[in-house]
């Protein structure tokens, strides 16, 4: 037991007694005691020969004086505020504190809190009384720095345990917070950075994938913050987290519409080493064909083709007395293809049915698969080409953006869906290449919302959040109100953050068990000050987090402004100079001058050239140009010497 | 024995004596009448003194009430617009027993467990001892107020010896020399059994106006210390009878005009007192803050 000051007296009455959760306590009008402060108790009768120790947080105050009535007040003023502050006497007034307990050392028996001295806790007591002393032994460490307590001159670091935040204890974490602060995904950013500095080795390697759902947020996290205070500098030093940007980022995009560039605002030309193109083509795109086709597109007849079409044609040679040949379809213009003889066939033989297929629900299929690649332009290629993320191959403390910000709804249902089932079965097997990702999605209030739709997105997170903890996916969830995502989601999730509140969300149900001034306090919370929820916390605790050391959204966008929109053979030539510098806009337009006027054919060439990165970068891509060009050999082999960008060349140097 | 469980005596207190008018001699002039305080109310007490207690019949002892007495007295003193405790509270508490009529073994053995007074001990033993439980739950009364007010003179005393400032008492001065000699000290006295004017000075007392002041006269009895004292109507009493917001003030016994500008200045002391007002004590009209703070204060040490 550490020797400080006595701060108040614990007090019990009839009407106010203390329980074994509660109690409340009296200190001097100029104790340092608000909302959140941790305090120890300390009492000189022994149960059982032990001298018992209450740690507890302030969760409300009171403060009165002997006035019965304000009345009272206005009598002795004579109805004159001012005369109040002349009086020769204040009036005896008390500052009483109500603090939930968060700790009985020892734990039992469990009795209510006993009277006796309260203190300020120190570093000690906060570790003892957040039970953080489990996890933070020599030894068995395995602590995530979460933010700083800070109270009446304690500072204490605050962890989460990384068995509860990672699994398989518990897992997922949820942050609510109202918008335009930048605390939720600050928040993120910093726990990500925390959680890939403390996390234990021993335990295997732990990845992230951050879904950017709206503007610049999360595109330049590799980028450093433009500046941090002394004081954020060292909270990082005492957290013992780096104050560097992320070392390890992977960006992941569509094409636009137009195909000629990526759908990101991380366009800016010095920032395109680690930004690769998300494209699927329709192997990829099938396997989560329920994400785009709702009930009313799919009945059973037609579940039953698309069936079909996955197990017997897609990927294989097929062959059927309406066809004259085999064929093999891998992409949507096969499929097309496929779809045009077959049904023309049919229709020279005058039937209603193949292979117990009506023409009807052929056509309906017809209609609504084909129609995918058009609601899904950027994403879903024609050709089946695929740029995706590197399952099997994850890296540890890797972060992963998938920037799905310029996607139509149903095409970023797609990417979610497919992304993170693609992860769930690689974590199933063991072949992700780490142990644990992170999955980071912000409005997951859109994804898996308290009522609406079952949609095929929220069961695939109820999923998560119920079982991702034993393949350790787990979940980080941002969103504005709590109320309005799945209660089995929030409800799975250990550990939740939240930032300033909206009051008519602390209105709701799910904030009953907070005090009024807990609720107060929530919702005026200042930028970079969090409430946490833990598994090992008795009592939610508020805490202080240093900004993230990355560039924020709104600097990135500033000082790497958005490439402008480019042509097409200067696009063809951004892209492919990436892979060789020595080809220049003259080259790209007197080849691709020999496809003719098919820009698909050209933009196909560029990305199976992106997807193959062939070590003859001019030959691989000439040859995709249908043959309309000489073509040269694409195996791999010695490279070429590559030649420096021309002095004349826009993109050079 | 029978066990009692009573409310405490101090509630079932009867009125103890009649109203009665006694005349005193002017120190100011040769006529008691209105004075107004002239100047602006000043801060000028430091400190307040009150007592308080408790008694309860606990017990019937062959029909002989055994009364719990608790008394405490404490110093309050001003610093900074906040009151706190000068030195320790008295505090005591004892078993009040008429041992002339408690079987000898009973009172003996009561003796040994904890403090007992003995509220017949000045009675004449050659005199029939009263046995009427009533008389003596009365004189039980009476013996805890006497150790209330030694206590409160003991902390007056050691106020009148160590302190250069004026200490505000609840109640009269006169009961000791040493207090009542001390320039130090100011007695207010809230209730007014007994009043120090007759003829037609009652008229100018009862007619005070607030913010006025009677003549300074001086109050002498065989038993007590001379003093200065005079009444002062603290609020206006409107319609609420004349003894509204009117206290009776002592000070040490001086003369002429000596005793004009101290009744003056310890006047406007008092009218600096009425705010806060001392509400929700229903002798709000009369009480000092500092006064109802005090009592506050003793009431929940003797919890």
């Amino acid at each position: 037991m550490t020797d400080t000051p006595i701060l108040g007296r614990v007090v019990a009455t009839e009407r106010k007694p203390n329980t074994p959760h509660e109690f409340h306590f009296w200190t001097a009008l100029d104790a340092p005691v608000g909302i959140g402060t941790i305090v120890r108790v300390e009492t000189e009768r022994p149960i059982a020969g032990v001298l018992p120790t209450v740690y507890g947080v302030v969760t409300e105050g009171f403060g009165y004086t002997d006035l019965q009535t304000p009345l009272h007040d206005v009598l002795g003023a004579d109805g004159v505020p001012g005369a109040s502050a002349i009086a020769p006497t204040e009036r005896t007034e008390i500052r009483l504190y109500t603090a939930a307990v968060l700790r009985h050392v020892p734990e039992e028996p469990l009795q209510p809190v006993p009277m006796g001295t309260v203190h300020l806790a120190t570093e000690q007591d906060v570790q003892l009384a957040l039970r953080m002393d489990s996890y933070l032994q020599p030894g068995s460490e395995r602590g995530i720095p979460v933010g700083m307590y800070r109270a009446g001159g304690t500072q204490a670091a605050v962890h989460l345990d990384a068995d509860f935040l990672l699994g398989p204890e518990a897992a997922h974490l949820s942050i609510s917070g109202v918008s335009g602060l930048a605390t939720k995904t600050s928040a993120v950013e910093w726990l990500l950075g925390s959680i890939f500095a403390h996390f234990p080795q021993d335990k295997g390697g732990v990845a992230a994938v951050c879904f950017n759902v709206k503007g610049p947020d999360l595109c330049f996290l590799d980028q450093p913050a433009s500046s941090l205070s002394d004081d954020e500098r060292a909270m990082y030093e005492a957290l013992q987290v780096p104050a560097e940007p992320f070392k390890d980022v992977q960006y992941f995009a569509p094409w636009t519409a137009k195909g000629f560039q990526l759908a990101t605002l991380r366009s800016h030309e010095a920032l395109q080493e680690n930004v690769q193109p998300l494209t699927w083509g329709l192997r990829e795109t099938l396997q989560y064909a329920e994400v785009l086709l709702n009930k009313d597109d799919v009945d059973a007849k037609a579940d039953a083709l698309i069936d079909f079409i996955k197990e017997r044609v897609l990927d294989q040679a097929f062959s059927d007395a309406l066809f004259d040949a085999p064929v093999e379809v891998r992409s949507f213009a096969d499929l097309e293809k496929w779809f045009s003889t077959l049904l023309r066939a049919m229709e020279s033989r005058n039937a209603d049915v193949w292979r117990t297929h009506h023409v009807a629900t052929i056509r309906k299929v017809r209609n609504r698969l084909t129609n995918i690649s058009t609601r899904c332009r950027g994403l879903v290629t024609d050709d089946g080409s695929v740029s995706d993320l590197p399952f099997g191959q994850f890296r540890d403390r890797a972060v992963y953006v998938v920037d799905v910000a310029n996607l139509e709804e149903d095409a970023q249902d797609l990417v979610f869906a497919r992304v993170v089932s693609q992860l769930r079965e690689h974590l199933e097997k063991r072949q992700l290449g780490v142990s644990q990702v992170v999955v980071f999605v912000d409005e997951l209030n859109k994804y898996a919302p308290a009522d609406g739709p079952d949609t095929y997105v929220r069961k695939m997170l109820l999923d998560i959040a119920e079982r991702g903890r034993y393949l350790g996916l787990v979940l980080f969830g941002a969103q504005q109100f709590r109320s309005q995502v799945h209660r089995r989601v929030v409800g799975n999730s250990g550990t939740a953050l939240f930032g300033r509140m909206d009051p008519d969300e602390l209105a709701t149900p799910g904030y009953q068990t907070l005090a009024p001034a807990t609720k107060a306090r929530l919702a005026t919370l200042e930028k970079g000050q969090l409430m946490v929820r833990h598994p090992h916390f008795g009592q939610p605790i508020f805490v202080r987090f240093p900004r993230p050391a990355v560039l924020t959204g709104r600097e990135g966008v500033e000082r790497f402004p958005q490439a402008e929109e480019l042509s097409l053979d200067a696009a063809i030539t951004k892209a492919l100079r990436r892979l060789d510098p020595s080809i220049t806009l003259s080259w790209v337009q007197d080849s691709i001058a020999l496809a003719g006027d098919s820009e698909d054919d050209i933009l196909r060439a560029r990305n199976r050239t992106i997807q193959t990165k062939p070590d003859d970068v001019k030959a691989f891509f000439r040859a995709q140009l249908k043959k309309r060009v000489a073509t040269e050999p694409t195996r791999r082999g010695p490279a070429p010497l590559r030649a420096g960008p021309p002095l004349d060349d826009p993109y050079g140097g | 024995m029978t066990q009692a469980a009573s409310a405490p005596l101090e509630a079932q207190r009867e009125v103890d004596a009649p109203p009665r008018v006694e005349s005193a001699t002017p120190v100011e002039g040769e006529v008691m009448r209105a004075r107004a305080v002239p100047g602006a109310p000043t801060v000028g007490v430091a400190a307040f003194l009150d007592g308080v207690q408790r008694s309860q019949v606990r017990a019937y002892l062959n029909g002989v009430p055994a009364v719990h007495g608790a008394v405490a007295a404490a110093v309050r003193i001003r610093s900074g617009r906040r009151l706190s405790a000068w030195t320790a509270p008295i505090r005591s508490h004892a078993l009040y027993l008429p041992k002339p009529v408690v079987d000898a073994a009973v009172f003996a053995a009561l003796v040994e467990r904890c403090a007992v007074v003995d509220t017949l001990a000045d009675v004449d033993p050659a005199q029939p001892l009263p046995r009427h439980p009533g008389d003596l739950t009365a004189r039980a009364l009476t013996a805890v107020q006497r150790e209330r007010e030694r206590a409160e003179q003991a902390l007056a005393i050691t106020w009148a010896r160590e302190q250069r400032e004026p200490l505000l008492i609840d109640g009269g001065i006169a009961g000791t020399e040493e207090v009542a000699r001390s320039p130090f000290v100011v007695g207010v006295v809230k209730s007014h059994r007994t009043l120090y004017v007759a003829g037609d000075a009652m008229d100018a007392v009862l007619g005070l106006r607030e913010g006025e002041r009677s003549t300074a006269v001086a109050l002498a009895s065989p038993r007590r210390t001379p003093v200065a004292t005079w009444y002062l109507r603290l609020r206006d009493a409107g319609a609420r009878g004349p003894f509204f917001g009117l206290v009776r003030v002592e000070v040490a016994l001086e003369t002429g005009d000596t005793i004009t500008a101290r009744a003056d200045l310890v006047s406007r002391w008092l009218l600096a007192e009425r705010a806060p007002v001392a509400l929700p004590d229903a002798r709000w009209d009369v009480m000092v803050y500092g006064i109802r703070e005090c009592e506050q204060y003793l009431t929940s040490i003797l919890q």
